[in-house]
């Protein structure tokens, strides 16, 4: 009987041992991944921003994504999340927050939380990420996912984006992330003077334009079509 | 035995007909799931299942002699389930047109999806051909009979339509099959014959029943997007041949015509509340809420068409494309005294008085709101009279737009002779307003300016921008079009207009280069660049140099939405990448595939029957004699079809009767065609001569009369004009379906053994016909289309002598 237990102890400590050993792998083979995602699909793409460099080099995109595609998370790509949503691919991501030009002490409202990932960049940055998702799954994904990151400058709601969020405008930023007909009046209104709008315009699977809006200090608007988005196709089934 | 089979010619009718019927029900099917041309395409290639009957007959036919009564009843009877069952097993496989290109296993999905929507064309193609074996002398009344059929069921199943959702059609479709397969089944043993009372009962129940899935819609069409709404709720479902209307309520459907621009939010609020209006889940119009509250539609103030209200006064105003109607609220918020609001869609109307009735404040039964259920053009043509505005709605969806699916439809819409049209209609003072969604890189809206340069000029107008205004907001345009020169204040209005709300200046006369490019900044002003281009000498230069087909659409190559250009493929490659090529010219791309899958199915399928023949004793020459001959008659009798159905269809002006009367007054008059082939004791070279003669000339007649006829005619009723077509198409179709029965005639006479192999050749050849002559008429044009049928048919004559000469020598 002792044998036997000796002998399960010994399974044991050498599966544990296993575990503890691919967990530390995993963690390493993810940075190495993360580090090669930002050198190869981004810095080398114009993205030159400082704080948007170590932010992309900060957060775990692999906590973002789902399980089953864990290996695939820092790939050039969006993936789906679920619920007809994807997680953006991180040059998009890096690029929206480059354009958006904040920094510490600033206020940022992002229009579709999704996975989350974008306004945990976005929160390596500025002081505080409003952020409104329209899934009721997703926002509470989401949340939890803020919570356990320990992400607690990000505040999650369910809710219809195009209202904005009266309550804590104005923003320095708006980074919207999902595409409109037409940019959301209240939006334009809950900028600050001086802040600016990423928003990509176009459907999915086609070419998108990624357009910047600008609000002067006058409250006067302008839109730049930043460049033609190539939307790279999702691999595999919704 | 051979000869004794009961109901023989009546089941091959029905066969015929519910063959057609399914055809068309399937493509609204697939056009409701996918988009129309890849529907288009994957039709196409499963009709190839009729020439793989032909071959599949060919190597059979050996081993059924004897036996074709029975076969004809099991076949027939495997015909009848495969409707549903084929139906039910494509709607399974998970096949997605926009993951094509990044997920190999679509591939083998799209093959699969081919295969099970081919078999009931196999299967039907595989009755006629059993026919033609039991009735050998008889190989014309066959062909009447299948064409009859054809013809009939193209009529019935448009009725169909409006009655059955899509869905249940390949159901329903099966009772008269089961009904003459008992007729067929009579002398076989009752063990056979139950089962099928049953399984028509079991098919009714199933295709009737609650339990029916709705067709399976793309994840890329804006339905699918909007059914993921939290609050999105499905408030009516309406069908008709051109359509599935699905009305759906979210207080989060948001649609403007245009970008508002610099709308002010906090002074007149929110937008009032809208319930979606669907067209086959890919394109949307919106109803708004209506509650006597004016300023709730002060947002239709700040959109691009609005221009339009600026520079006339209590106009009255003419809406192609009313759909939800924000183009008629557009017009009743500027202060217009009469809207006249054209709908093509026959569920429009019908959905807003009734259910949207209230929520829409009784739009369409406003005093002042006239509704015109017509197709735009047909309507002004009949109608005549003036307008202060005539506005071109935008119904297509954006993403739709942007992907370039619509590449292959004709839209008579937005043709240079349409403009002219809409200018003849204009009042002294009045504008037409034309909106497109941009796209990238730009092309829609520089086409619609181009078009609209060269219709003012063939107006004998000599300073076309002097007539021309175009605004642009960050995803869509606007050109304004004026009957007289703009006049000083017109122009500050316009500059004013757009100033205020935020939208781009791209052309109006006097236009300073300091001025574009201002509030949606591109990093060259592309449109503005444009413009000049198309208003100066160096317009030819343009059209040729410019990386998309930007040259007007016309009644001749009415394909607006065909931006694709051979010459400037690379550079396109350069700029966007070899792999979103498809993703910006879909429609195109889809119709190349088409016609390359079917040339290399087309070869396996004429090509293996060819190599078994080889071991039978045929004389010298008589596969090639009897190829060249059915391969002549495939092509060149689907390019008249198509061109004429085309042209006719303008005439008709409601696609909805085109397409009913012109094919199955094509098919049914073929069928009389080979009918009279069939009964005349004329020598088969006179009669195939004079039909070719009688075919060219009226062909060549034709090309020079319809558009007098056309003219003359458009303002006549609608049973008037159905007349018309109709004694128009009849002598030509009659002339049409006599060679083919001549062919199958002479080599049945002396060769039996080839008969299938021709089926198969004519079916081969006339899918890859439909897709030649789809690209003939995009880069030719119909009046090419038809001169080059003309041609192809008189080879039929040389053809056919050889055909003689080589298969008589066996006899």
């Amino acid at each position: 009987m002792r044998r036997t237990s000796r002998i399960w102890f010994s399974l044991w400590l050498v599966c544990s041992a296993h575990g503890w050993a691919d967990q530390s792998f995993d963690t390493e083979r993810f940075a190495q991944q993360r580090e090669r995602m930002v050198r190869e699909t981004i810095e080398t793409r114009d993205v030159t921003d400082e704080a948007t460099l170590r932010a992309m080099r900060a957060v775990l995109r692999h906590e973002f994504v789902d399980p089953a595609r864990i290996r695939e998370a820092y790939a050039d790509r969006p993936l789906p999340i679920g619920y007809g949503q994807t997680i953006s691919q991180p040059y998009i991501v890096a690029l929206m927050t480059e354009l958006l030009q904040v920094g510490e002490g600033d206020v940022v409202l992002e229009l579709g939380a999704g996975s989350g990932y974008q306004a945990a960049v976005l929160a390596e940055i500025v002081d505080k990420v409003y952020t409104i998702e329209i899934v009721p799954e997703l926002a509470e994904l989401s949340k939890s996912r803020m919570e356990r990151l320990g992400y607690d400058n990000v505040t999650v709601k369910h809710g219809d984006g195009y209202f904005g969020w009266p309550e804590h405008a104005p923003f320095d930023g708006i980074i919207v992330t999902a595409a409109a007909t037409h940019i959301p009046p209240p939006l334009v209104e809950q900028m600050k003077p001086g802040s600016r709008m990423v928003i990509p315009v176009g459907p999915p699977m086609q070419v998108q334009n990624l357009m910047l809006v600008e609000k002067n200090e006058e409250g006067q608007v302008r839109q730049r079509s930043v460049l033609p988005v190539r939307f790279v196709p999702l691999t595999g089934e919704r | 035995m051979r000869r004794d089979i009961p109901f023989l010619l009546p089941a091959l009718f029905v066969v015929s007909a519910i063959a057609i019927a399914y055809q068309i029900a399937l493509m609204r099917i697939l056009s409701i799931a996918q988009w129309h041309h890849f529907a288009y395409m994957i039709i196409s290639i499963a009709m190839l299942g009729f020439g793989a009957g032909g071959t599949l007959m060919t190597l059979l036919k050996p081993r059924l002699r004897g036996i074709e009564a029975d076969t004809f009843y099991w076949v027939l009877c495997a015909f009848t389930l495969s409707l549903p069952a084929c139906y039910a097993l494509s709607q399974s496989i998970p096949f997605e047109t926009f993951h094509l290109v990044s997920q190999r296993d679509q591939l083998g999905w799209l093959l699969l999806l081919y295969t099970v929507l081919a078999i009931p064309f196999l299967l039907a193609s595989i009755c006629t051909a059993l026919a033609l074996f039991i009735l050998p002398q008889r190989v014309g009344r066959v062909y009447f009979v299948d064409l009859l059929g054809s013809g009939v069921g193209a009529a019935l199943v448009v009725a169909m339509l409006f009655g059955f959702p899509p869905e249940q059609v390949p159901y329903v479709l099966t009772l008269p099959l089961y009904a003459i397969a008992l007729l067929v089944g009579r002398r076989q043993p009752r063990r056979f014959r139950v089962p099928l009372i049953l399984l028509a009962a079991g098919t009714l129940m199933i295709g009737l029943g609650p339990g029916l899935t709705p067709v399976r819609v793309s994840e890329y069409k804006v339905i699918r997007y909007t059914k993921q709404f939290p609050d999105a709720e499905m408030l009516a479902q309406r069908q008709s041949p051109l359509s599935q209307l699905t009305v759906i309520d979210s207080a989060m459907i948001r649609e403007t015509p245009g970008q508002l621009g610099n709308y002010p939010f906090g002074t007149y609020g929110p937008l009032p509340r809208q319930i979606g209006l669907f067209f086959d889940g890919g394109s949307v119009s919106v109803a708004h809420a209506f509650t006597g509250d004016w300023e709730r539609f002060a947002f239709l103030d700040y959109v691009t068409p609005a221009l339009a209200y600026h520079v006339v006064d209590t106009p009255r105003v003419l809406v192609i494309g009313a759909g939800g109607g924000t183009d008629v609220w557009m017009g009743l918020y500027h202060g217009a005294e009469q809207v006249t609001a054209v709908e093509v869609d026959p569920s429009v109307f019908p959905i807003m008085r009734d259910l949207l009735h209230e929520f829409s404040g009784g739009l369409y039964d406003r005093p002042d709101v006239e509704t015109v259920l017509a197709e735009g053009r047909g309507f002004l043509r009949a109608r005549g009279g003036s307008y202060d505005v005539i506005q071109i709605a935008l119904l297509d969806a954006f993403n739709a737009a942007a992907a370039g699916v619509y590449a292959l439809s004709e839209s008579y819409l937005y043709t240079r002779e349409a403009v002219e049209l809409y200018y003849q209609h204009l009042s002294e003072s009045g504008v037409l307003a034309v909106t497109r969604w941009l796209k990238t890189p730009p092309r829609d809206a520089i086409k619609v300016f181009a078009t609209l340069v060269e219709a003012l000029e063939r107006q004998g107008v000599a300073e076309p921008g002097n007539h021309l205004a175009f605004i642009r907001s960050w995803n869509a345009a606007t050109v304004l079009m004026s009957r007289a020169p703009w006049t000083e204040p017109q122009i500050k209005a316009i500059r004013e207009f757009a100033h205020t709300r935020g939208f781009d200046l791209d052309w109006l006369p006097g236009l300073e280069p300091h001025e574009v490019n201002q509030f949606t900044i591109m990093d060259e002003p592309v449109y503005y660049q444009a413009a000049l281009a198309l208003l100066s000498d160096e317009r030819e230069t343009f059209y040729r140099s410019y990386l998309f087909n930007v040259r007007p659409a016309t009644d001749d190559r009415p394909h607006f939405f065909q931006f694709f250009k051979w010459s400037t493929l690379r550079a396109l490659i350069r700029e966007m990448g070899v792999e979103w090529v498809p993703f910006v010219e879909w429609g195109y791309i889809a119709l190349l595939a088409t016609l390359i899958q079917a040339a290399i199915a087309g070869i396996l399928l004429v090509g293996i029957p060819a190599w078994v023949l080889r071991r039978q004793a045929l004389p010298r020459g008589s596969r090639r004699s009897v190829g060249a001959y059915f391969t002549i008659l495939g092509l060149a009798f689907m390019f008249l079809e198509i061109a004429f159905i085309q042209k006719f269809m303008l005439f008709l002006t409601y696609p909805v009767y085109a397409v009913a009367v012109v094919l199955a007054g094509f098919l049914v008059c073929s069928g009389w065609g080979s009918w009279f082939a069939d009964r005349t004791s004329l020598p088969p070279r006179t009669l195939l001569r004079r039909a070719i003669g009688g075919l060219v000339v009226l062909t060549l007649l034709y090309t020079w009369w319809l558009p007098i006829v056309f003219d003359i005619g458009a303002a006549w009723s609608d049973a008037a004009r159905v007349g018309v077509a109709f004694a128009f198409i009849a002598p030509l179709a009659f002339c049409m379906g006599m060679p083919l029965p001549l062919g199958l005639q002479w080599i049945s006479h002396r060769r039996e053994a080839l008969v299938p192999w021709a089926w198969a050749i004519n079916g081969v050849s006339s899918v890859m016909g439909a897709s030649l002559a789809t690209f003939a008429a995009i880069h030719f044009g119909f009046r090419w289309l038809v001169w080059g049928a003309a041609i192809i048919y008189l080879l039929a004559i040389p053809a056919f002598t050889y055909l003689q000469k080589r298969v008589q020598d066996a006899a």
